[in-house]
């Protein structure tokens, strides 16, 4: 900015709250006394520099138009945009600017400031969104004077049925900040609607789910991972079936933005958990128009279906990430999605062997969908710490297990077909004399997850879309930083 | 406290404003609720409405608002809710009314009960400002402005003159 100022003009930016604009302000006291022209600058206090006659920069107005990154920050403006800017105390270099040899005799060579406070935390986006262009082309929604910003996204249809976070132009910029994507870019399609999606929708959804900017590139990821067509959005969307995308992230950003993937891992209480896979959720029904009782035709729907995100635990190296096991590198960050519904418990605290514990567990998983049903979902096995130590004693990886489970769940086929034991439900009459598997070879998966304590482990059964082996499975991203 | 600016979140492939819930195809054994605003005549006006109803054998309930200064108290949203399927507000003939009516419009609405708004002629600007900044596209008929120094006879005349419009307006979805 050099509109309003004249070139060689000197500006200072000076806050009291740092001790290096206390340790000049005598300096600058000397040189506006002897009639030096220097605009200074306050963002705190400026009584406390009044003999400087400051202008009052509470607003951070200035400050941001400048944009200091701290105080004190000298600037001599030029007329090429490239102005001299000292910041903190620089003895010769303010000696230079002034062209004075003695000044600042007294005060040691070199003093560094503090942070500017338009960069302090929280800050920054409302400067942007206030004196700058946040640059946000999604259509404005103005409120009047007393209107409840809570009630207002309420009331245009915005939430799943709680509270949401309004969507401002400081927390958006701020959301956007969080994955360096261009805001325009178009990531896909989003079902029923088949509308199209940018970034920018993307981080207001996620403003809305209460996301941190962080969270923002598992967000994308998760989103871009429900719009591949073999994912089968659509169909998951508009079901009548309970399921709904379940997320699981994989890699070192689940610890580094906080995730869950110990007790409760499941449950509520961690925001990235809840606000992930919220967001998803948010923009289904935002974007894509999936509303409940409109295109969303579930028949009871499911908890999951508000969010169900979690993290793997990959704290044991003898556990094979799920990632890994979808072909990804260990270390890599990813988001796998899987078409589930909410979880049936697995409770077995008396299984000593891993052989036990397989039959006990295949036992379980053969309930998915109808107890007679087969090849007609995938499962999601979500296996605790305590249990898997029943394995990992006896040196069953991850292969075995999955082979181990799949074999203990092949039945005859007589016994399953519609109306076999008085049930009319079952597979098809002409498969009565086969074995019969009960998934897909890879329609298992298996997740390490949950508290340290506690030999209880959960299954989520997936979507009748499965029975369609190539045309609906789960899909694994790998998450762009 | 300033005006404040949200981003909007949806594909803005539809109207900022949200589409009132689709009405019955029919009245066959459905109940109107008849929600007189507590403005003074409107009680006339919908005295009318309840005879014209009755003569197509149309049942109806009649609510009153204890004042057509506030929105309508919880306790009798939620009864309209109980007890009927769609609602026909009047008479809105001023400022306040209109606001108050327009948001009790979008409260039944949001709670299952679609209808349509009565106000006279003077306040179809209000009315639209109002569901603007609610978000809501109600749906609405309009009658002569004043009605106040009317005589019962031309409140009854001004009822029939609507009467269609409202069995329309209550059974037809986008008809706003």
């Amino acid at each position: 900015m050099t509109g309003n100022h004249v070139i060689g003009e000197l500006l200072l930016f000076l806050k009291q709250d740092c001790e290096t604009c206390q340790l000049v302000r005598p300096v600058v006291g000397d040189l506006v006394k002897k009639g030096v022209a220097i605009q200074v600058y306050v963002q705190d206090d400026p009584t406390y520099f009044k003999d400087l006659t400051p202008l009052d920069d509470t607003s951070l107005k200035a400050s941001f138009e400048w944009n200091i990154e701290s105080t004190p920050t000298l600037i001599q403006t030029s007329g090429n945009g490239h102005s001299v800017r000292i910041e903190g105390w620089d003895k010769s270099g303010w000696r230079k600017i002034f062209q004075r040899k003695s000044l600042g005799s007294t005060l040691p060579d070199f003093k560094p400031g503090c942070g500017s406070k338009s960069r302090e935390p929280g800050v920054y986006e409302h400067l942007v969104a206030r004196y700058g262009d946040p640059g946000i082309a999604a259509r404005k929604v103005e409120l009047h004077k007393w209107e409840d910003e809570m009630e207002t996204c309420f009331e245009r249809g915005w939430t799943d049925g709680l509270p949401v976070t309004p969507p401002t132009d400081a927390r958006i910029w701020k959301m956007l900040q969080g994955a360096g994507r261009n805001p325009d870019e178009i990531i896909g399609k989003v079902p029923p609607n088949l509308a199209p999606i940018t970034v920018e929708k993307v981080a207001i959804n996620a403003v809305l789910a209460g996301c941190k900017p962080a969270y923002f590139p598992v967000v994308l990821t998760a989103l871009e991972a429900a719009l591949d067509p073999i994912f089968t959005m659509h169909g998951l969307l508009c079901t009548t079936c309970f399921s709904s995308p379940i997320v699981i992230v994989n890699g070192p950003i689940t610890k580094s933005i906080g995730m869950n993937w110990g007790m409760n891992a499941l449950g509520q209480g961690n925001r990235a958990n809840a606000t992930i896979g919220r967001a998803l959720q948010l923009i289904i029904r935002n974007v894509g128009g999936g509303i409940p009782g409109d295109l969303d035709r579930s028949t009871l729907g499911g908890p999951g279906k508000l969010t169900f995100c979690f993290a793997e635990d990959e704290t044991d190296p003898t556990w094979e990430p799920l990632s890994v096991s979808r072909g990804f590198v260990e270390g890599e960050n990813t988001v796998t999605l899987f078409q589930g519904d909410g979880i049936q418990g697995f409770i077995d605290q008396r299984s000593q062997t891993p052989e036990q514990i397989t039959k006990s567990l295949a036992s379980a998983l053969l309930a998915v969908g109808h107890p007679k049903l087969a090849e007609f979902t995938n499962a999601l096995l979500v296996l605790s710490p305590e249990h898997y130590e029943i394995y990992k004693r006896e040196g069953w990886d991850r292969r075995k297990i999955t082979n181990e489970l799949h074999k203990e769940m092949i039945r005859p086929g007589s016994d399953l077909v519609q109306g076999a034991n008085g049930i009319g439900e079952g597979i098809d009459k002409s498969r009565a004399n086969e074995m019969v598997n009960k998934f897909w070879p890879e329609g298992l998966l298996i997740v390490r997850a949950g508290g340290q304590a506690g030999l209880f482990s959960a299954i989520c059964a997936g979507w009748t879309g499965g029975r369609f082996r190539h045309e609906s499975i789960p899909v694994t991203k790998k998450i762009r930083l | 406290m300033t005006t404040s600016v949200l981003r909007d979140p949806t594909a803005e492939i539809a109207a900022l404003k949200r589409q009132r819930l689709n009405p019955p195809t029919d009245l066959d054994g459905k109940v109107v609720a008849l929600m007189d605003i507590g403005k003074m005549r409107g009680d006339e006006f919908i005295d009318r409405l309840e005879q014209l109803f009755e003569e197509r054998g149309i049942a109806t309930k009649r609510y009153k608002k204890p004042t057509n200064t506030r929105t309508a108290p919880s306790e009798m949203i939620q009864q309209i809710v109980r007890e009927t399927d769609v609602v026909v507000v009047a008479l809105s003939d001023c400022g306040s009314c209109t606001s108050c009516s327009t948001h009790d419009l979008n409260d039944l609405d949001q709670l299952g009960i679609p209808g349509v708004s009565i106000l006279t002629d003077e306040f179809r600007e209000a009315f639209s400002g109002q569901c603007e900044k609610i978000g809501f596209d109600g749906a609405s008929i309009f009658t002569p402005h004043p009605m106040q120094n009317k005589t019962t006879e031309e409140l009854h005349e001004f009822a029939d003159s609507v009467m269609e419009e409202i069995l329309t307006k209550i059974t037809h979805t986008n008809l706003n």
